[in-house]
Order: C-alpha cells, then sequence, then structure tokens
C-alpha cells in the first residue's frame, strides 16, 4: 500500500493545525475506487485496534454502501468482532437519505422492513442539510473518544453521493469544519471524478491534503471499445492499474508517488513501479537561464587572479608592451599564466580557458601586427 | 568619453531629480507614480520600484501550496511597519490570529551588510574607464543610510511582528466568511477607500488592502461569479482613484476556466505561485539551488501607470527560495552546468523556438 498514506492517515492532526484528509479519484475507466477505499478502511481500523494510530476510532457515512457490507468487510479482515461498539460508528446515509420510506411508513402504505440495526448505526434522514450531518458526525464521534483529547477519524463513503443532494460550496464547508475541528484526528473520502465537472474535482482536491488517483495501466488510443485489439487492453485495465499520489508537504513541495496495483481474490495488491514514465520537469521549468553569479568560492579565486595592465598596488611599475619589445621578455615579464598552466603559485589564481573548437591555429591569440617591423 | 566631469559639450546629461517624499514608506517612480514596496527587496526590483499606489496587484495561487501566504505576509508586515492603514479580509472565521504570523523586519543585521559591501566595492578592482559609472550606484545607496526607515525591509518569517505594531488602531480585520454576498464586504472597502483619496498634489498616507483567497469554495457567495466580478470591477475603480494599493489572491483553477480570464483581466499586477514536486530527480538536474527552492513566481504582468510604453521585463519566472530559512529572495532559474561529456546539451533549455524538443540546429 501507499506507505505515505498509510503513515499520513495513521499519525494524524498536530495541534492546531488541520486534519490531513486524503481524497481517492477513479473514474470508469478504471473504477477500482472502491476497492482502494476499502483498502485504507481496513488498514487504518487495524492501525487502531493495534492502538497505533493517534485516532481512536471511524466515524463512517455511508452513502454507497449498507453499514452491512462494512460490517461485514471489517468482520472477514478483523476477527475482534464483538469491539466494533467501541471503536466503530455508521452513519447510515443509505437506507433512507430522503426520508422518503418514513415518510410511507408514517402514511401506514409500508411497515417498518428493517433489520434491527445495531447500536453503532445511525440513519440520517435527510442528506441535504449538511449542518445537520456534521453535527451526527460530532456527536457520533463524541460518543467513541469522549469529551476529552481523544481523536477520531471521519471517512466519507461517497463525495460523489453528498453532491447529488448538496452544493458543492456546502460540502466544501463540512470538509472544512471537519478538518479544522479539534477531534478528528484524519479524514478521507472517494470521488469518481468523471461525474463530475472539473472544478467540482478541483475544489475537493483543494480541500484536501493528499489526493491519490486511479488510472488504467493503458489507455486505448481510439477510446473505442469491442475492438478485437482491445479487448487485451480492457482485459489488463480489469485488473490491474496505476496508482497516483500527490502529497502537500508542509514547506510547499508536493511529493509525488506512483506505484501499480492489482485487484486479486484476496484484496489488493501494491507494487512499486519499475519505469519512471513521463517527465513532469518538461511542463514545468520555463526559460532557464545560466548562473552568471560567482559563489564565495569562486569569488575568492577570481580575487587571486592578477590581472594585466593594472596597478597592483605594489609600487612595481606597469609594463605595457608597446610592440617595441621583442616577445619573449614579454611572457617572461606578464604574470599570468594563459595557456599554460605552469609552475602555479599557490597565493595566486589563474584563468583558465577552454578553446571553442580545435581547428584554431595556436597563434591566432597573438596580436597579427606583431611581426611588422617598424 | 572622458572621465573629466567639467563640460565640454554644450550637450549634457538630463538626469531627472525625482523628489525624495516626506512620508516614509513611499517612493516616487517615473510617469507620476508613487510605489509602495511589496515587503519583498526582490520583487520590488523586478517590478521596477514596487507596487504603484491606486493599482489592483492579483496573485493566482496554485491550490496545493501556500506560498501566496508568504507574499501576503510580506506585504502586509511592511505596511504595518511604515504605519500605513490596512484593511485585510479573509475566509477564515478568525482574521485577527493570522496577524500573529506576520515577520518582523531583520533589523540588526542589515547595518552590518551594508557597511560590508561599501568595504567591498572600494577594494572592488575595476578597470579604469568604468570607475566614473559606478558613482551614481553610490548615491542610491547612500540615500537608505540616512537613519529614516527603509522603504523595503527584508522580512524574518521566523520571529513575529512586533505586539505594537499589530495593535495599533489602522488596522482592520474582515472575515468574509459568513457573507452570503459580498456588498457588505464592498462597503466596509469603500469607507476604508474614502479615508485616502488621492488628489493632485501631496500625499499624505498610503494605505493597503490585503485579501485573502477571495474564492474559497466554502463562501457562498462563490457560487455568483458574475457578482464576484462586479465586486472586482467596482473595487479596482475605487481603487484607481485613492491612495491605497489592493493585493487579492486567488486559486484559478478552482473558479471555470472564462472567469478565471476575467479575473486575470482585471488584474494591473498579474504574478502566480507554483508548487514545486520534491525529490524530483529530473529538476534537480537541470537547476542549480533545487534543495533550497519551496515555489516558483511568475510574473504575467506589470502596471503600466500613465504609459504607453510597455514593460519587458527579462525574465519572468522565479524562485522562491528562504535564505536561512527566514527571509524570502527571488532568483532567477540558473540551469545547472551540463557536464560537456554527456552527448545533448541544451536539452531542455528553452530554445528560439520556444519547444522543448532537441533540434540539429538549436540556438
Amino acid at each position: 500500500m501507499a506507505e505515505l498514506i498509510r503513515r499520513a492517515l495513521r499519525d494524524g492532526a498536530l495541534d492546531g493545525e488541520h486534519a490531513p484528509a486524503l481524497t481517492i479519484k477513479d473514474s470508469i475507466d478504471s473504477p477500482f475506487g472502491p476497492h482502494v477505499f476499502n483498502h485504507v478502511l481496513a488498514q487504518l481500523s487495524a492501525n487502531i485496534l493495534a492502538g497505533k494510530s493517534q485516532s481512536q476510532g471511524i466515524v463512517l457515512v455511508a452513502s454507497s454502501w449498507s453499514p452491512s457490507f462494512y460490517f461485514d468487510m471489517l468482520k472477514s479482515r478483523e476477527k475482534d468482532v464483538a469491539s466494533f461498539q467501541k471503536w466503530f460508528r455508521v452513519l447510515d446515509c443509505y437506507t433512507d437519505p430522503l426520508g422518503w420510506k418514513e415518510r410511507l411508513m408514517e402514511c401506514g402504505s409500508i411497515t417498518n422492513q428493517s433489520p434491527k440495526a445495531s447500536n453503532a448505526v445511525r440513519v440520517c434522514k435527510d442528506v441535504r442539510n449538511l449542518d445537520n450531518l456534521f453535527s451526527s458526525i460530532l456527536q457520533l464521534g463524541k460518543e467513541l473518544v469522549g469529551q476529552g483529547k481523544g481523536r477520531f477519524s471521519v471517512v466519507i463513503d461517497s463525495a460523489t453521493e453528498m453532491i447529488r443532494h448538496a452544493s458543492i460550496s456546502s460540502l466544501a464547508a463540512l470538509l472544512s469544519n471537519i478538518r479544522s475541528h479539534d477531534q478528528v484526528s484524519c479524514a478521507f473520502w472517494l470521488l469518481h471524478s468523471d461525474l463530475h465537472e472539473i472544478r467540482v474535482t478541483s475544489v475537493l482536491e483543494y480541500m484536501s491534503s493528499m489526493v491519490a488517483s486511479i488510472e488504467p495501466m493503458t489507455r486505448s488510443a481510439s477510446g473505442q471499445r469491442g475492438n478485437y485489439e482491445n479487448l487485451s487492453l480492457l482485459e489488463r485495465n480489469s485488473k490491474t492499474g496505476k496508482f497516483h499520489v500527490r502529497l502537500k508537504r508542509r514547506n510547499g513541495r508536493v511529493r509525488l508517488m506512483s506505484e501499480d496495483f492489482c485487484i486479486e481474490q484476496s484484496g489488493i495488491k501494491f507494487t512499486p513501479r519499475s519505469g519512471d514514465g513521463e517527465t513532469i520537469s518538461q511542463s514545468l521549468v520555463p526559460k532557464v537561464q545560466f548562473n552568471l553569479q560567482l559563489s564565495e568560492k569562486e569569488r575568492i579565486e577570481r580575487a587571486k587572479v592578477v590581472l594585466p595592465f593594472e596597478h597592483q598596488g605594489i609600487g612595481k611599475p606597469i609594463e605595457i608592451y608597446d610592440g617595441r619589445q621583442s616577445l619573449n621578455e614579454n611572457i617572461e615579464n606578464s604574470s599570468t599564466a594563459e595557456k599554460l598552466p605552469t609552475s602555479q603559485d599557490p597565493g595566486k589564481g589563474e584563468i583558465i580557458y577552454f578553446r571553442d573548437s580545435d581547428d584554431e591555429m595556436p597563434d591566432s591569440d597573438e596580436d597579427p601586427d606583431d611581426d611588422l617591423d617598424i | 568619453m572622458a572621465a573629466s566631469k567639467t563640460r565640454s559639450s554644450s550637450f549634457s546629461r538630463h538626469i531627472s531629480v525625482l523628489p525624495t517624499p516626506q512620508i516614509p514608506g513611499i517612493k516616487y517612480g517615473p510617469n507620476g507614480t508613487i510605489f509602495v514596496s511589496s515587503g519583498i527587496p526582490d520583487l520590488d526590483r523586478i517590478l521596477g520600484g514596487g507596487f504603484p499606489l491606486g493599482s489592483l496587484v492579483m496573485v493566482m495561487e496554485d491550490i496545493e501550496a501556500p506560498h501566496h501566504m508568504l507574499l501576503l505576509r510580506n506585504f502586509m508586515s511592511q505596511g504595518l511597519v511604515h504605519n500605513q492603514p490596512l484593511l485585510y479580509g479573509s475566509p477564515s472565521r478568525e482574521p485577527r490570529a493570522f496577524l500573529g504570523t506576520l515577520p518582523t523586519p531583520v533589523l540588526s543585521k542589515d547595518d552590518k551588510s551594508r557597511d560590508h559591501e561599501t568595504e567591498q566595492e572600494k577594494g572592488l578592482r575595476i578597470a579604469w574607464q568604468y570607475r566614473k559609472y559606478f558613482g551614481e550606484h553610490q548615491q542610491n545607496f547612500e540615500g537608505q543610510r540616512d537613519g529614516k526607515p527603509e522603504y523595503c525591509n527584508e522580512f524574518d518569517l521566523q520571529k513575529p511582528l512586533e505586539r505594537h505594531y499589530i495593535s495599533s488602531q489602522n488596522i482592520d480585520c474582515i472575515s468574509l466568511q459568513g457573507s452570503t454576498n459580498l456588498s457588505s464586504f464592498r462597503d466596509r472597502c469603500s469607507t476604508f477607500l474614502a479615508q485616502l483619496p488621492r488628489y493632485d498634489g501631496n500625499i499624505t498616507c498610503a494605505g493597503r488592502i490585503a485579501i485573502q483567497s477571495l474564492y474559497t469554495p466554502q463562501c457562498e457567495y462563490s457560487n455568483m461569479e458574475w457578482e464576484m466580478l462586479s465586486f472586482l470591477r467596482s473595487l479596482k475603480n475605487m481603487v484607481r482613484s485613492s491612495n491605497v494599493v489592493a493585493v487579492i489572491t486567488f486559486p484559478p483553477s478552482l473558479v471555470s476556466p472564462s472567469f478565471s480570464k476575467r479575473w486575470q483581466h482585471l488584474a494591473d499586477t498579474l504574478l502566480s505561485v507554483r508548487a514545486i514536486p520534491d525529490e524530483d530527480k529530473e529538476l534537480a538536474n537541470l537547476l542549480t539551488g533545487y534543495q533550497d527552492m519551496v515555489g516558483l513566481l511568475s510574473v504575467h504582468k506589470v502596471t503600466q501607470c500613465n504609459t504607453q510604453v510597455p514593460v519587458f521585463l527579462e525574465a519572468t519566472t522565479f524562485s522562491i527560495k528562504l535564505k536561512k530559512r527566514r527571509s524570502l529572495v527571488l532568483e532567477c532559474l540558473n540551469q545547472a552546468p551540463i557536464d560537456g561529456s554527456s552527448g545533448s546539451s541544451y536539452a531542455t533549455s528553452g530554445s528560439c523556438s520556444g519547444s522543448s524538443k532537441t533540434g540539429k540546429l538549436d540556438f
């Protein structure tokens, strides 16, 4: 499993900061969001039972699957059934989200057919009122951890379902309230990104500190389905896929991570990726310039170089080559070693240059008028 | 030309002398503009002096990084240090709490570094014919060490601003959380701006408006995009006729693309901040100083006040670094030295055509 996510959710929130929040998003091309969601939920509950995590309980807002599904799923992974009461609460938005069944029962049209709900489940009759939903979540959480310093995790089954009934701004307000509450340790939710506008997905990513996206292993080029060539692609995409995580770090950088996953009978397995694939730096880096600044070391070295034709301040008269003396004397007198790195005085710096091309004649640096005899 | 100071010809170079401002914290610029500092010395230098009074500065946020807060903090601190009235709007419920995170100016080391510089200048060995140009530079440095408060301070992000700055009367904090529409906020802005009108002639005081994340999804008014645009337009008009600079940040990816474009067009100065990936080996190889970088800042538009001449910048993207983890510096992106032994050079640098593919003829 993406270790980053597991660790971040396990460690939870620091005092005074928002709780870490994860958005899991998938699409129809790789519809394994629920698998990943269940996997993350199972891992978090394992950590809670083992006492390793900051969070002491989970409040699950179930909209896409019934609470009994979650109980069964967790029972199959954890052997400790009886302790559900201590650390797990479900806000049931699946059975009767808009309160229709209740109204029908009041009219007497139907009888109460729902099985006896356990104490761990509270039914929500109106998912459109997100303020009430928030207070229900808090009440369930307080049942788990009490009034003190304890913290609990909030898990939202499907943010897509909630957006069906409420506006994105009220959902954003709910998530922001959840994250900033003192007793919430961490939160995560599932989103089907192709069911919404890009804006909605961006808003949910803005509200979260980690984004996990599930993508197919290979995208079909033409997008057509049912072709013979695409069958093998479909075959591959139906069991495997890519898992990308973007984590917002405190220093403002974004940590990127990719893994491959494979759906098996026992669950989902993650394997680290072999190849790197696309380079992101291409899009990020604009025109760069060359470094014209000097580091401290370079500055010191430059200061040591004795430049020609300059008053060094040591009392020696400046000797300027004026074409009358012979070349040999001049080379003797000048103190910079231009071409030949000969006896190096440790106190002196030197200018070493590289020729532009090897075609240049070795004598081209000299004054072409040298051989004039005037 | 000879380096003599006596006039040898009838032509003399016109050096426009700008009046020294009476009140601290502002600077006169060309074409009758008055600048206030952004709080970041590098940014002032890039923008040609600072933020001009009467302009609207927009910072486009990146939803993955909080760098726009760094810009806002420095901007607000600079205003408080210069005793300029400040209006701060924020989507949080307790905007006053943010004032506790404002940085304090770096004081003690400042003088030391200045003296060091002058000594270095004396020891600087430049060829004799260039010495005459260096005199102009000296004047600029002199003006800032008179004992008056500096135009632009360097801020230490690790130390909070002193209490007496924050508890002064001229700070107005407004929370945008509960408001269903922006009309009450607009009224508060207009009362603030009415205190600092602009007349021809002397300027008595400059003010600052800082609005953090004007568009946040959890605020109810964010559903009404046209209302937000009309608020921005009226704010821009009010700011134009007063001695105030307004800095507004917003996340463009959360707004629909057409509205994002309209917001950007409303800005006089447009900046954007971007996050960079962490531990990215490619970027580390490409850029020098990648380890110290926190993000990228791009300058998209610079205010053109009272002039038709457009501003061309040498570079539009800069790296945001925290020098010694305390103060914000902006640097040009520098390409790391390319290893000459490897075959491909200029592989990802910008070529003339702007494409990043390698070609045979890549200049």
